[in-house]
């Protein structure tokens, strides 16, 4: 006779495991050197931030005409804000005119509203719409803030800039309300096409329109020129990490492609540039292209500052790029490289569709790292007489009325530092939770 | 005779050999397989088996002889791979499916990627092949939250949505549980009685008996017995084929 096997039913776990208690217990309080060891924490914290709080806020001096009447005040025992305050618009803006100011402004909140679809609910082209903000948006960003002459060429640029950003928007909604992309909702409802040819045709067509309104729209519209001597403060460290930031990426994948290519030429020559730009400081990168540059280039034609530093930004940071890139790749099992072959995908299907996105994945962290790292290291453009948030912080105490007020600017620089670059990291943990959920087991 | 005597030569492989480096992998090598016709290779590890149909793909690169394959020449180095492998289907013992995407989407990627076949039918093409080894209802799920022997059946729909001739399989169940070596083989036979090409690789013997025309032992490189599976496990000739035989019967 056979006996039918029964599985015991689970009971929940004893509360000496599980709760807040249990929790302390194990983690805080555990033992005594444990315990000890919390007690020695915490009085670091209180004492670190008790006195961070007594200088910065209780004890610090909020309205003075200068510097003397802070230290009149409360010495050095408090902080004097009224300096970092009439330095604040310089040290976000740089010398940028008053009456321009809200061109920057404009022009950064364009990138937040392009990025706002990534966060909604419901919308599938992403990366669509990701892309096109990092590629297209440049365009529109560089007219907000230069301004000036601009030629059909640019014209032209910017008008992309302009209907990417509507097409981004319009994508978003049309997916949110109807779950379709623009093009099959167009199709639909405007051509009643429901065949891929035709509402490829639509979309086309529409995408046409835009753009031509786009650039109608531009050809009205005049800004007047800020030349770039007037760039500084955090915009201009936004403006060359972006730049970096943005170039790095690219750039990187394609060198770290190119340094594993099986043909030769191409491969050294990727390893030649990789190793190259690694094994130099970047002081030393940016110290030569803006003394050496001038000297290759034909009498006569001169390269604005900014320019200089910034190519001299991108090249370093791509080379960094290529090799975080190449880690990633190198995390592919070989495996996914036969799959594919023998599925008949080309080198560019595997590489776009397979190997890219699992490297990338596995690289987030390291990636993000870099950005961070680049961010921090545009710090390094004041050597070189360019006025970044760093910069302008240290004029302040140059300035005659607040003479020696370092402390204080570098402080709040600081901040602005760490607000972004943890912005950047919580945004890639959640990014890599989000891409793992589901996936791993 | 064979229940294939005469039809089409779908590969035919003629004095191949293969060298790694300075080491002999494949030696002489010749097999011809005709149109749906099921071929089991055997044979201790390292002795060339995985080389062997690696080459047929061009997975490897063979240096002598000739590999033709449905009346079309390999060539050396590579250079006809892409026309080689769109009609030979590949399975491999890890699965190798992409876990950044979903079963379904690993089932249309190549059609629509490589043969830009529209999506809807893609889909409908991938779904009827996942339902015939038994995943359709986990079409939405990653390759990584399947079990290994399910894992394997997708690998199989994804090589079939690409319309293959012949299928090669690298030891697809050796890294298999034995309660999901069955669902797998129960796959690869009802696929052998639809009349696939098909070259094996694979220890096991059961199913050997059960589909195979011609069972292959292969030792240093060499084919060194080909026969019905009837004659192969019943005398076979050399003993070494002997001394394999009882170890892994
Ligand atoms: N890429 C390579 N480079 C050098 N030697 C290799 C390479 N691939 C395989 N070999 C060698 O070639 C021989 C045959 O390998 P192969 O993988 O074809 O054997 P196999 O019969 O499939 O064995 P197994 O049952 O272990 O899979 C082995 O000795 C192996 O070490
Ligand atoms: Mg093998």
């Amino acid at each position: 006779m056979t006996v039918v096997f029964e599985p015991k039913p689970s009971r929940p776990a004893p509360s000496t495991v599980v709760g807040p208690a249990a929790w302390l217990r194990q983690n805080l309080f555990k033992d005594i050197p444990n315990t000890l060891m919390t007690i020695l924490g915490l009085y670091i914290a209180v004492t670190v931030v008790g006195w961070v709080l007594n200088w910065a806020v209780f004890n610090a001096v909020w309205e003075a005409e200068n510097r003397r009447a802070c230290l009149d005040a409360v010495g050095r025992s408090g902080a004097c804000w009224p300096g970092v305050a009439e330095w604040l618009p310089n040290m976000i803006y740089g010398l940028y005119p008053k009456d321009q100011v809200w061109r920057i402004n404009l022009g950064f909140l364009a990138l937040i509203v392009w990025m706002v679809p990534l966060w909604l609910g419901g919308v599938k082209s992403k990366v669509a719409i990701g892309l096109s903000a990092v590629m297209l948006y440049p365009f529109l960003a560089s007219y907000f803030f230069l301004g000036g002459d601009k030629g059909l060429v640019w014209s032209a640029l910017i008008a992309l800039g302009l209907s990417g950003l509507v097409w981004a928007w319009a994508t978003a909604l049309c997916e949110r309300a109807t779950g379709l992309s623009v093009g099959e909702w167009l199709g639909l409802k405007v051509a009643g096409a429901t065949d891929d040819l035709k509402q490829k045709r639509v979309r086309q067509g529409a995408m046409a329109a835009l753009f031509l309104a786009g650039l109608g729209l531009v050809s009205l519209w005049s800004l007047p020129e800020v030349r770039t001597q007037y760039w500084g403060g955090l915009f201009l460290t936004l403006v060359i990490s972006g730049i970096g930031i943005t170039f790095s990426l690219p750039a990187g994948i394609l060198l770290a492609l190119g340094r594993r290519s099986k043909m030769p030429v191409i491969s050294m020559l990727s390893t030649l540039f990789i190793e190259l730009f690694r094994s130099v400081p970047l002081i030393t990168i940016l110290f030569m292209f803006n003394t050496m540059l001038p000297l290759f280039l034909p009498e006569g034609s001169s390269v604005n500052q900014l320019v200089r530093a910034i190519v001299a930004v991108c090249l370093f940071a791509a080379a960094y790029m290529a090799e975080v890139i190449r880690g990633g790749l190198q995390a592919i099992p070989k495996g996914q490289y036969e799959a594919a072959a023998s599925l008949g995908l080309g080198y560019w299907q595997t590489t776009t569709q397979v190997v890219m996105p699992q490297a990338l994945k596995i690289m987030i962290p390291t990636i993000v790292g870099n950005f961070i790292g680049l961010f921090k290291d545009t710090t390094l453009v004041s050597i070189i007489g360019l006025f970044d948030l760093m910069n302008m912080a240290r004029a302040v105490g140059e300035d005659s009325d607040w003479l020696g007020l370092f402390i204080e600017p570098f402080f709040v620089v600081s901040l602005i530092y760490f607000a972004f670059c943890f912005a950047m990291s919580s945004y890639s943990m959640g990014l890599e939770r989000k891409l793992s959920a589901g996936r791993d087991r | 005779m064979s229940r294939v005597e005469g039809a089409r030569k779908m590969i035919e492989i003629t004095g191949l050999n293969k060298w790694f480096g300075p080491f002999h992998v494949l030696k002489d090598v010749n097999l011809t397989v005709r149109d749906r016709e099921i071929y089991v290779v055997c044979g201790p590890s390292g002795s060339g088996k995985s080389t062997l149909i690696r080459c047929i793909n061009q997975l490897e690169y063979h240096q002598e002889g000739d590999i033709v394959v449905d009346g079309v020449e390999v060539e050396k180095g590579g250079k006809n791979q892409s026309l080689i492998r769109r009609n030979i289907g590949m399975l491999f013992q890890s699965f190798n499916l992409f876990p950044h995407l979903t079963v379904l989407e690993n089932c249309t990627l190549t059609p629509m990627l490589g043969l830009q076949t529209p999506r809807k039918e893609a889909e409908e093409t991938a779904m009827r092949h996942l339902e015939r080894v038994g995943i359709a209802d986990q079409a939405r799920k990653y390759p990584l939250q399947l079990s290994g022997g399910q894992q394997q059946r997708v690998a199989i729909a994804r090589a079939l949505c690409t319309r293959p001739k012949i299928m090669l399989f690298d030891e697809p169940t050796s890294a298999l549980d034995p309660e999901m070596i069955k669902e797998v083989l129960d796959v690869m036979v009802e696929l052998a009685e639809d009349g696939m090409t098909m070259i094996c690789v694979t220890h096991e013997m059961g199913f050997a008996r059960q589909v195979a025309d011609k069972v292959v032992f292969m030792d240093g490189g060499e084919i060194v017995e080909s026969d019905t599976p009837k004659a192969f496990f019943s005398n076979p000739r050399y003993d070494r084929t002997q001394a394999f035989l009882s170890h892994i019967l």
